[in-house]
């Protein structure tokens, strides 16, 4: 369990509270998206995660780890892995195997673990026939899960995405968001920050953040069903939300606490058979 | 779109060989090239040009690699020509320089050896996935360690310059092209005008340098990156066809050092 108590944090040099006292238990196994308007603190926060950065005030438990502890780190790492929002940051090998080795080579492991461990992360990923490219010439999606593939590498029990979609084409994007939820149900704890809420109400439990607090946190169907405030803060509803919500103006019955398609459809249908 | 440094994927049987062969041949290349007299030099170039074809690396791919360092490569060739001494047959007065038979000999020597210098570490770092080069490096730096120098780092320092060097060049292109864009025509620009545009690019790139290498160190970071403490992907194990090229390396590096006495 991630149990994050009472933290703070401040960029010194901007002279920026990034995080003032937010609190949060993440669950093994459990999906949670991060959401909130730019700047909020979501990124600080997830970093925290992973001892990138510590707290200024208040405390960071990995699965029993605090964080502050230094001497913690190289555990605390191997649990939580980290997706960065530019792939093109956090590659660091120049073929796509080197570059899925790297977390496993840092955690000294011998050079046939290694091997095993790499050709399990591109399986799960589904690109064990790129092993061998040179990562230049990959599509800005092969590169997300060649970063995907990097993380698994090292068997971590919580991975925090940041924006793992953004500036990805729909089919790559639906492919991204594919093996999160994969990866969820083999029991991979899943810290997802996104601002496209249709991705945010995939999760089982979402958290609001605005000027460094959790300003909410629920199911998404309780989120989601806050249209007000979310609006106060900027923030737009999952598409078909927003879709319901119009319909009940415009003054059909229907349910505006639905985030999925699917229900969404069997409204939809409901609604056509009862007029 | 190839760059220096870029690993690019083949089947020929120098994509197979050891890497520690292919630095030492490298190696041992450099050496032969700078002591080649003319004849023997042309031989080598030669030889390393079909080793390259053999190697399935094409033409176009070498003029890519060579393209970036023509500026060099043409300087090289009038500093050479223009300040050997020899029975000058043209001469510049206002500049007091003279152009003589052996300036456009050596000048001719010294860029092909520079070219063959070139091909040679194209042929290594075309054929040998950057982290087996690394690891070759290693090897051979290790005795090193004994005197407390970091070869895990310098290796980990190797591995992020190569991986950097098609990024920047990649972020060059994109903010000349943003220029270009915004209506900057460098052949029709005046010189106050270009040196404005090179001095914004330099800029703009070494902003992106430094906000790169901070992300990357994060990222590093991250996948739990710890000096000194680290195994290998890479296994260096020798193997039959090794042995086989060593031998070729040294027949080959015998018999340059006699052709090269006979032509001296």
């Amino acid at each position: 369990m991630i149990s994050i108590n009472n933290i703070y944090y401040r960029y010194e040099q901007e002279g920026i509270d990034a995080l003032c006292g937010v609190s949060l238990e993440i669950q093994e196994g459990e999906h949670l998206s991060l959401i909130g308007p730019n700047g909020c603190g979501k990124t600080t926060l997830i970093q925290h995660l992973n001892a990138l950065i510590l707290p200024r005030q208040g405390k960071v438990i990995i699965d029993g780890l605090n964080t502050s502890d230094t001497e913690n780190h190289i555990q605390i790492r191997s649990r939580v892995g980290m997706v960065f929002q530019n792939p093109e940051n956090q590659i660091i090998g120049m073929t796509v195997e080197e570059d899925v080795a790297f977390g496993p080579e840092n955690l000294q492991l011998p050079t046939a673990a290694i091997k095993e461990r790499v050709a399990e992360a591109l399986e799960r990923v589904g690109i064990l026939e790129l092993a061998k490219r040179n990562v230049e010439h990959l599509s800005g999606g092969e590169k997300r899960l060649v970063a995907i593939a990097g993380v698994l590498a090292m068997r971590p029990r919580y991975i925090a995405f940041d924006e793992p979609t953004a500036f990805l084409d729909p089919a790559a994007a639906k492919r991204i968001l594919k093996i999160i939820d994969k990866l969820n149900t083999e029991n991979v704890g899943i810290i997802h920050i996104t601002h496209n809420m249709d991705e945010a109400a995939m999760a089982s439990r979402v958290v609001v953040i605005n000027e460094g607090r959790v300003s909410m946190e629920g199911d998404p169907q309780d989120i989601f069903g806050k249209v007000d405030l979310l609006q106060e803060m900027g923030m737009q509803l999952p598409q078909v939300t927003e879709l319901l919500i119009r319909l009940k103006l415009d003054g059909f019955p229907v349910r505006t606490d639905i985030v999925a398609m699917e229900d969404a459809t069997e409204q939809i249908k409901l609604l056509v058979k009862t007029r | 779109m190839y760059h220096i440094g870029s690993y690019i994927r083949g089947g020929a049987i120098i994509y197979r060989l050891d890497p520690r062969i292919k630095l030492a041949a490298v190696i041992v290349l450099s050496i032969v090239i700078l002591a080649a007299k003319p004849l023997p030099s042309v031989f080598l170039g030669l030889a390393l040009i079909i080793l390259a074809f053999f190697s399935g690396i094409r033409l176009r791919t070498i003029a890519q690699a060579v393209k970036p360092l023509l500026f060099f490569i043409v300087l090289i060739f009038f500093v050479h020509a223009l300040f050997t001494e020899g029975n000058a047959f043209l001469s510049i007065t206002c500049f007091g320089l003279s152009l003589s038979r052996a300036g456009l000999s050596a000048g001719f020597l010294v860029t092909w050896q520079f070219l063959c210098l070139i091909l040679a570490a194209v042929l290594l770092t075309m054929t040998s996935p950057p982290a087996q080069i690394i690891a070759a490096i290693k090897y051979y730096l290790y005795p090193l360690k004994l005197l407390r120098v970091p070869v895990d780092v310098i290796a980990v320092m190797i591995m992020l310059a190569l991986r950097m060097m098609p990024v920047l060049l990649s972020e060059k292109e994109r903010i000349e092209i943003a220029q270009r864009a915004r209506g900057y025509n460098e052949k029709k620009s005046g010189f106050i005008l270009r040196i404005k545009a090179f001095l914004s690019l330099t800029a703009a790139v070494l902003l992106g340098v430094f906000r790169r290498a901070d992300e990357l160190a994060v990222a590093m970071e991250a996948r739990n990156y710890q000096q000194d403490t680290r195994t290998s992907f890479v296994e260096l194990r020798m193997v039959s066809t090794d042995f086989i090229a060593l031998f070729f390396l040294s027949v080959f590096f015998f018999i340059f050092i006699a052709l090269n006495y006979c032509f001296g």
